[in-house]
């Protein structure tokens, strides 16, 4: 059974790809979706009544759609624009999910996105995710990943 | 009237998206300046005429909220109309930055939203946002 954590990531990082980039994630993903690899990480730190990072990672071929959607044909040609759509989506993401979890009173603070190399890892040493849901996009996939450095106590009802 | 409007964000992808959601929106629109944090918005504010400012709260080296309350202590700037425009979600700092005057739009938006909210803490009417409307003459048979 999901934890209250892993439905609030769910529900948001759903939200946010629908209303940000026009995209509607399938939760059932297609073999083809299923073995896309996951060509693009970013992340963005918090810090707050917890600390930890939200990492999304996706398929190359989902990102010029995301770019596309969001800021129109520009989009769809420029490589690093492309990439800081998805740091962008990471962004609301990662604002929307956190007051899901420890409440509408909690502040944090966000640092920007931060796009990862190819090959680095966007988590730190023996860091266990605390949530994380897989969404079929496009022909590729996206996953979303909430690590919390410490414990938190969850508060949220999920609708 | 077409109205100058102020883009304050750290990200140039959200700052092209609401440029993008502006023109769209056949509001009428003057000059859309842009800033990256609320440091360089003032340095706009001194120079520029703005008539709206749409303004991030998590930003460098100035955040949003600071930049409001300088706007709100200057007799200039006291009542400029500001819509936040944000992921923030806690209660406690919305609350405060309704106390500054501030109209909120949530991350992610619709673009309707962002519309709706410019008409509303604008005031600008239906005339000028839908242009003149036509009467039908009502003499004709149906």
């Amino acid at each position: 059974m999901p934890s209250t954590m892993d439905l609030s990531l769910s529900q948001t990082t759903a939200a946010t790809f629908e209303e940000l980039a026009l995209l509607f994630p399938e939760q059932e993903l297609s073999p083809e979706q299923t073995v896309a690899p996951l060509d693009v990480t970013v992340s963005v730190d918090f810090r707050g009544p917890f600390a930890g990072r939200l990492v999304l990672s996706a398929s190359a071929c989902v990102l010029p759609v995301i770019a596309s959607n969001m800021l129109g044909e520009a989009g769809r040609r420029a490589s690093p624009l492309q990439r800081d759509a998805l740091g962008e989506i990471a962004n609301v993401i990662c604002g929307n999910v956190l007051p899901a979890i420890a409440g509408a009173e909690a502040v944090f603070h966000l640092n920007a996105p931060r796009i990862h190399d190819a090959g680095e890892s966007a988590s730190r040493d023996n860091d266990a995710p605390s949530a994380q849901v897989q969404f079929g996009v496009e022909d590729g996939r996206v996953l979303s990943t909430l690590y919390v450095f410490g414990t938190v106590l969850v508060r949220a009802t999920v609708a | 009237m077409a109205f100058n409007v102020l883009v304050v964000d750290d990200s140039a992808v959200m700052r092209q998206m609401i440029v993008r959601t502006l023109k769209m929106s056949g509001l009428p629109l003057g000059t859309v300046h842009e800033a990256g944090n609320g440091e360089e918005g003032l340095f706009v504010l001194q120079d520029q005429w703005v008539d709206l400012l749409l303004l991030d709260i998590n930003m460098p080296v100035m955040n949003g909220e600071e930049m409001l309350r300088r706007l709100r202590a200057s007799p200039e700037t006291e009542t400029l109309p500001v819509i936040v425009v944000s992921t923030e979600g806690s209660e406690t700092r919305l609350a405060a930055l309704h106390e500054l005057g501030a109209a909120i739009v949530r991350k992610p938006f619709a673009p309707e939203t962002l519309r709706d909210t410019i008409i509303r803490v604008t005031g600008v009417s239906d005339a000028e946002y839908y242009g003149p409307v036509a009467v039908a003459d009502d003499s004709g048979d149906f």
